[in-house]
């Protein structure tokens, strides 16, 4: 429980610096998380500080929760802090963090920008997991740096707190190709604050995917002193043709120091860091630490023998397929699967399958993938195809191909399956079995029970229909009534014909006979208001109508000269036309016994039909 | 009378092209008789689906035999499915079978037309005329109600599967919405590439494959013949 002897110094430290870089608001709040020590031993407690500065809301602080760290809350303290001549006054809930097991555990940020912090737990001398007891406990372990033991490809950083190492198996790509990649970070324990975030490529012409996003951790000693290496996995792949320099990078924070090496050499005998604190050695910064730059040399895929379904796949490919059932009947749904295995760039692993077969029916696949490695570049990506057999029979469908580039033979290949079989029967409902077909089918003496209550079979006739349809849906029997009531129809209208005279009414003598109709009601109006103008003028005009269409001339040639010349026979007709003359400028005494004598010869005159 | 003639033979010939006695004909053909004991010989092999499709379609064609009534109402009930029942329009449109009452049809059609032109013709045997066309309008309206009463029937299909799914969509992949159990009768409204959209008696619709729904009248092959 010694480790938390110093618990005082380092929020004043760590407050002071944030101080310095915060914005001049003494309104908002400042939250900061501490632990104390960084390095511990397993069965050792260290102590987690949460600090509030200032005087504003306190946003929401969440207690972090890490697997393998216990968390408990043993106190709040309120002080007034004095920084840089400033008074602040300050909170903080003092949490015992005790591990649970050993390890490098990266407690996260109390407030969402909050960084997270680093607890290095060690297992105790001569338990499973324990650095072994080295040669360094007995003699001063060397200087950081000396270059004698330093393994290949691990270029540490200046003050030898980190480093970054990326491996490529290849250098020699293709653009689309998928090469499993693994970053290493190596951290030396107690130089380290925190870790800022994932390992990145640097520059834009590559992608990382799939990157673990818990690294496998390990401690290892370097150069004599102890590291802790975090190993991230993850799939490479190149966008463009060309030669780049690739390198990794991974933002930490670390403890610089502010003394002079020859200074601190006592700090690094012991390599405890709280000794660099006591005295004021170091203070964290943020450095972005970087991986030696390799070449790497991209080629675009080749043009020539580039088959026409070929999709983008690059890897070594193996293909299976099947169709199940084996045995079905005409519309049931069939599943054609066809299996890829294999190590590639599954994301372009694609295939339409079967597209337009005859008798079949078939529909979009869809696929599944099933990953061995954690990275999703070697594994098994299933397409399932549904059918439907539209004939009976015994039916081979097309073998299945799959194309794609293979970067060892530096060529396109095609495979092709087996050719899958399936037996196809006609289906019940289409079928034309009878009922001793249907039992004969069946397993002799096997009767379903629930059959045992039936009515018994009848004696078959031999009238059948050709269809169930109702007769008013079939074209045939539809044409008797049509042709029965074509037959109604014509009689009907032969008798009407023959029962009038040949001639027929146009369209004139129909307008006409509407005319009449109308003057008639103006006269009889007239008559019943006893005036003769309206009567006659109304007479005239049906009359000039009549005439004119018989006439066959305008109505304004029919005048009282010309009805003269024409009907001199006819005295009322040549009355009327006087009288109508007369009754404009006189009007004249009529009675209503007159205006019915008058309507009558009027009508006889407008409905009488004309002489040849 | 030439032209009589030749239409008078014409209309013989329909009428004994459209007779419902197939012998001769290459086309396979069905009678209740023959439906009936197909679906008693499904119903013995266990296949409950197929046996209530081939006890409606004979029930198509002979509404009123008790045995079919009877075996229908069996086998639903031992399936624990509900037994629809018939209205009265239903019970007397159906009276007789469906080609009977067309020529039923035909025939009140035939004395109600020659009622129409004796009338025109002569105003004597008034009595007569009207008591004939009575009777031929009578005989055209059974054949009417007999066409209404089969109209739903036409759109009806029955499960012939276990546990058929009823899909969100026509396709084989679509996702199932609920399972239908085997010889259930729904209404089927629509009909796209090889799957019914299909709707039940509680109202619950969805897409089921051909394979599983037996429309029963028979359709052509992927197309609507109705």
């Amino acid at each position: 429980m010694n480790a938390i002897r110093h618990h005082h110094l380092w929020p004043a430290i760590v407050g002071l610096l944030l101080l310095a870089a915060a914005p001049a608001s003494a309104d908002d709040p400042w939250i900061y998380a501490t632990i104390q020590p960084a390095q511990i031993t397993l069965g050792e407690s260290a102590r987690f500080t949460i600090t509030n500065l200032g005087d504003g809301a306190t946003p929401p602080i969440t207690m972090p929760v890490v697997s393998g760290l216990k968390f408990e809350v043993i106190g709040h303290t309120r002080q007034i802090e004095i920084i840089n001549g400033t008074t602040l006054p300050s909170t903080s809930i003092v949490v015992r963090v005790t591990p649970q097991m050993a390890g490098i555990f990266s407690i996260p940020g109390v407030t969402p920008k909050s960084q997270p912090v680093v607890l290095q737990v060690n297992a105790p001398p001569g338990f499973p997991g324990a650095p072994p007891p080295s040669p360094q406990a007995a003699k001063p372990p060397p200087p950081i740096l000396s270059g004698a033991s330093i393994p290949k490809g691990v270029h540490l950083t200046e003050d030898g707190s980190a480093y970054v190492r990326l491996s490529v198996p290849k250098r020699e790509v293709y653009v689309g190709e998928s090469i499993p990649v693994e970053i290493e970070l190596g951290l030396r324990s107690g130089f380290v604050t925190s870790l800022n975030g994932l390992p990145k490529l640097t520059g834009d012409n590559f992608t990382l995917n799939n990157l673990s996003r818990q690294p496998e951790r390990s401690e290892k000693l370097i150069d004599g002193q102890p590291f802790v290496l975090l190993t991230w996995r993850s799939v490479l792949s190149v966008v463009k043709p060309g030669s780049f320099p690739l390198s990794a990078e991974v933002p930490l924070t670390v403890k610089i120091r502010t003394r002079p090496r020859k200074d601190t050499a006592l700090d690094d005998q012991f390599g405890d860091p709280f000794w660099q604190n006591f005295f004021g050695a170091s203070v964290p910064k943020d450095i972005n630490v970087q991986s030696p730059a390799q070449e790497l040399k991209v080629s675009a895929l080749p043009a020539e023998g580039r088959p026409y379904d070929f999709h983008g796949a690059i890897g070594t490919f193996a293909i299976q397929s099947d169709i199940s059932p084996s045995k079905a009947d005409v519309g049931d749904p069939l599943t054609l699967t066809m299996r890829l295995v294999g190590s590639g760039n599954f994301d372009r692993v694609d295939s339409t399958m079967l597209d337009h077969v005859e008798n079949w029916k078939t529909y979009p696949p869809k696929s599944t993938f099933n990953t061995t490695d954690p990275l999703g570049h070697k594994g098994e990506k299933i397409f399932e195809q549904p059918l439907v057999a539209s004939q009976p029979g015994a039916q081979t469908l097309p073998p299945l191909s799959f194309s794609y580039f293979d970067p060892n033979t530096k060529r396109y290949e095609t495979i092709h399956s087996t050719p899958p079989s399936v037996r196809i029967s006609p289906s019940p409902i289409d079928s034309t079995l009878t009922a001793q077909q249907v039992a004969a089918s069946g397993v002799p003496g096997a009767v379903d029970k629930r059959a045992e209550g039936l009515k018994p079979d009848h004696a078959e006739v031999q009238a059948m229909v050709s269809s169930l349809s109702p007769p008013y849906l079939q074209p045939r029997y539809l044409a008797i009534p049509s042709l029965l009531a074509l037959a109604f129809a014509g009689g009907w209208l032969g008798i009407r014909r023959r029962s009038q005279p040949p001639e027929r009414l146009t369209a004139r003598r129909r307008a006409g006979a509407r005319m009449n109709n109308r003057v008639l009601g103006q006269m009889e109006a007239a008559a019943r208001a006893g005036n003769p103008t309206v009567f006659f003028n109304a007479a005239r005009e049906a009359l000039q109508q009549t005439l004119a269409i018989r006439w066959q001339v305008s109505p304004e040639e029919i005048t009282a000269d010309e009805v003269r010349s024409r009907l001199s026979e006819d005295a009322d007709i040549q009355q009327l036309f006087a009288l109508a003359d007369e009754s404009k400028y006189s009007g004249g005494d009529f009675r209503a016994i007159d205006f019915a004598r008058w309507t009558r010869a009027v009508r006889q005159r407008l409905t009488e039909e004309p002489t040849p | 009378m030439k032209r009589g003639a030749a239409l008078a033979v014409l209309v013989l010939n329909l009428l004994a092209g459209a007779g419902p006695i197939h012998a001769q004909s290459a086309q396979p053909g069905y009678s209740a008789e023959g439906l009936y004991n197909l679906g008693n010989a499904y119903m013995r092999q266990g296949k409950p689906g197929m046996a209530v499709l081939n006890y409606e379609r004979a029930n198509l064609l002979s509404a009123n035999d008790p045995d079919i009534d009877a075996n229908l109402s069996y086998v639903r009930t031992s399936l624990h499915l509900p037994t629809p029942s018939r209205s009265t329009f239903e019970r007397l449109a159906r009276c007789a079978s469906p080609i009977a009452l067309f020529w039923i049809g035909v025939i009140g059609l035939t004395i109600v037309s020659a009622c129409v032109l004796a009338a025109r013709l002569s105003s004597r045997h008034t009595w007569l005329r009207r008591v004939a066309g009575v009777v031929g309008f009578s005989m055209l309206s059974l054949s009417a109600c007999n066409a209404v009463a089969l109209w739903p029937l036409l759109h009806e299909g029955v499960v012939i599967t276990a546990e058929t799914p009823v899909r969100v969509s026509p396709v084989p992949m679509g996702d199932s919405l609920f399972l239908l159990p085997e010889a259930e009768t729904v209404n089927i409204t629509a009909e796209h590439e090889g799957f019914f959209l299909v709707q039940t008696h509680a109202g619950r619709t969805g897409w089921v494959s051909r394979a599983n729904v037996a429309p029963v009248v028979p359709r052509k092959k992927w197309g609507l013949t109705l």
